[in-house]
């Protein structure tokens, strides 16, 4: 359940950054420890989630290490191409 | 005065509905109010529109250099699809943090070009980011005996503060390769 919505927080934030949002698609990969969100997005639109300098992205992955910090689980953003 | 780019009434909504939809999923327990109130240091940092936090983890917030504050202000920005030189008319805050640190800025500057000028040797400050080392260039033009630089590559670039004639150090001119893992 609270895995379920961090992953919505993934895809909420993707689909309002992106030009295309019905292809965003965010897959969550559960391990040990921690859990993989796998982003895919348009690629037209993988320069709106990473950003100058990889900007947005590092500050998703802000966002998920707070939310993270909350439930106790790490979250790992990729991006994928 | 020029026409507001940014209002609360055309841009409020959909500030508002993203940043209670991300807390909520991340389960921050925050609350946000959104003003138009004007800057008491309208040289320095003049935004248009204010969104000031408040609730059980503002610490959260201002952690780590106000990195969390920054995250959201960045996604909110990107989310309206902001260009980057529009970029200082909205500014987040908690607690007045912003505020302050604005303050700390203003005062490290004077207080290093008094040092630059008694020395006559370069003061180089710690890497800020763009916002922040504007402060900085703003808070010492009215110097004439010292004159400031920003040099090195994001996200590592830093304000020097050199004695008004003396030349600046040289540089590589090229950015570094990027590596995996941080450096130094």
């Amino acid at each position: 359940m609270a895995g379920m919505s961090i992953k919505d927080l993934v895809e909420e934030i993707a689909k309002a950054l992106v030009d295309i949002p019905e292809e965003v698609s965010v897959r969550e990969v559960q391990g040990e420890q921690v859990t993989v969100l796998e982003l895919r997005v348009a690629p037209s639109d993988l320069g709106k989630v990473i950003g100058k300098q990889g900007r947005t992205a590092r500050s998703i992955r802000t966002l998920l290490g707070a939310a993270g910090m909350k439930l106790n689980r790490r979250f790992t953003l990729e991006i994928l191409e | 005065m020029s026409k507001r780019k940014y209002t609360i009434s055309e841009h409020g909504p959909r500030i508002e509905a993203f940043l209670k939809r991300i807390l909520q999923l991340a389960g921050l327990k925050l609350t946000f109010e959104l003003s138009e109130e004007a800057s008491p240091h309208p040289d320095f940092e003049n935004p248009e529109i204010r969104v000031k936090f408040s609730g059980d983890d503002v610490s959260e917030l201002i952690a780590n250099k106000t990195e969390l504050l920054l995250a959201l202000e960045h996604l909110t920005m990107e989310m309206l699809g902001m260009p980057g030189e529009d970029h200082s008319l909205i500014c987040f805050d908690a607690n007045d943090h912003r505020m302050l640190r604005i303050e700390e800025l203003r005062f490290s500057a004077v207080t290093a070009a008094e040092r630059v000028k008694t020395t006559r040797t370069p003061f180089r400050f710690n890497p800020m980011n763009s916002r922040e080392r504007r402060i900085l260039h703003m808070a010492l033009r009215n110097e004439p005996e010292v004159r400031s630089e920003s040099e090195g590559f994001e996200p590592r670039r830093n304000v020097v503060i050199y004695p008004a004639g003396m030349p600046s150090s040289p540089r590589t001119a090229a950015p570094p390769v990027m590596r995996r893992g941080r450096r130094r």
